[in-house]
């Protein structure tokens, strides 16, 4: 069982893992670019975000991490080797609809620019509300008069 | 795999494609060289990419689509040299005509753009991928 003050920034861990996986995805494209044969891949982020906060059976264990917990022996231990859930990779998927070229390519160097561009806007605003998150709670940790909540 | 993969990713793309530019700028200068080394005449050549796993990345990025680029080969273009009458040249062949390289100047100049777009594309990437990283440190 999580506990609540978890479950706000354990979310955020996961999008903000997930975002970084989608733009590690589209600078392959990018720099993928003009090798023969390349077919451009993307992140199916809606459903891969579904997949890493499902809620799992109550009778299994949680899988949620707690970090703070000293004397737990996955304490900072990354699972699968991976910083993005295991089961990312599985969400990613081929583009469809851009131009083929002669020589098999189909990265589209503009609409690539533009969905970095988008998923890295997108990462600052998971970033953004994970740090009011953060701050909320130090509100409530220390009482709305103390110098930390003035000072955000 | 994290944003380091993505620097990774872009630093790839950066080296293959300044690489491309090379063999650009190689063709160019030798636009004009009749006779190589080894006394034929200069020939294109062409950079060849291939998508590979970047350091660090496990199986399950590769299958994924997670890769970077390299260089895996330069070949020399098979296109025929040009022949041009010219019989006051020591290169010339009996008849007056001297082999000039294969090299299409405008082919290279579009190519030239095109290298030039992709590098800017890689640079694009690591530095929005620079960005998040240090962001990720004020939260």
């Amino acid at each position: 069982m999580a506990l609540p003050i978890d479950t706000g920034i354990e979310f955020f861990r996961q999008v903000l893992a997930l975002r970084a996986y989608r733009q590690e995805i589209l600078s392959a494209d990018i720099a993928n670019a003009s090798t023969p044969g390349f077919k451009a891949v993307d992140l199916d982020f809606a459903g891969a975000l579904n997949a890493a906060t499902r809620q799992p059976n109550s009778t299994a264990p949680s899988p949620v991490r707690r970090l703070w917990l000293v004397d737990d022996q996955r304490q900072m231990t990354v699972e699968g080797g991976s910083d993005a859930p295991e089961a990312a990779a599985n969400f990613v998927k081929y583009q469809t609809g851009s131009e083929v070229t002669l020589d098999g390519n189909s990265v589209d160097l503009d609409q690539e620019k533009t969905a970095a561009a988008g998923n890295a806007v997108q990462y600052e605003a998971a970033a953004t509300f994970a740090t009011q998150t953060i701050r909320m709670l130090m509100t409530a940790i220390n009482g709305s008069g103390s110098q930390q909540s003035s000072g955000g | 795999m994290s944003l380091f993969g993505t620097l990774a990713i872009a630093g790839s793309g950066m080296s293959a494609e300044s690489e491309r530019l090379s063999a650009i700028a190689s063709n160019l200068a030798n636009a004009n060289t009749a006779a190589g080394p080894g006394g034929q005449p200069y020939r294109a050549r062409e950079v060849v990419f291939q998508a590979i796993p970047v350091d660090g990345a496990d199986s399950n990025d590769a299958e994924a689509g997670l890769n970077g680029v390299k260089v895996a080969a330069v070949v020399e273009s098979d296109a025929p040299t040009q022949s041009v009458y010219d019989p006051g040249s020591s290169f010339a062949d009996d008849k007056g005509y001297v082999q000039m390289p294969n090299v299409s100047s405008v082919d290279e100049m579009v190519n030239m753009i095109s290298a030039q777009q992709d590098y800017q594309a890689n640079l694009e990437a690591f530095n929005v991928a620079k960005t998040l990283a240090l962001r990720t440190l004020t939260i």
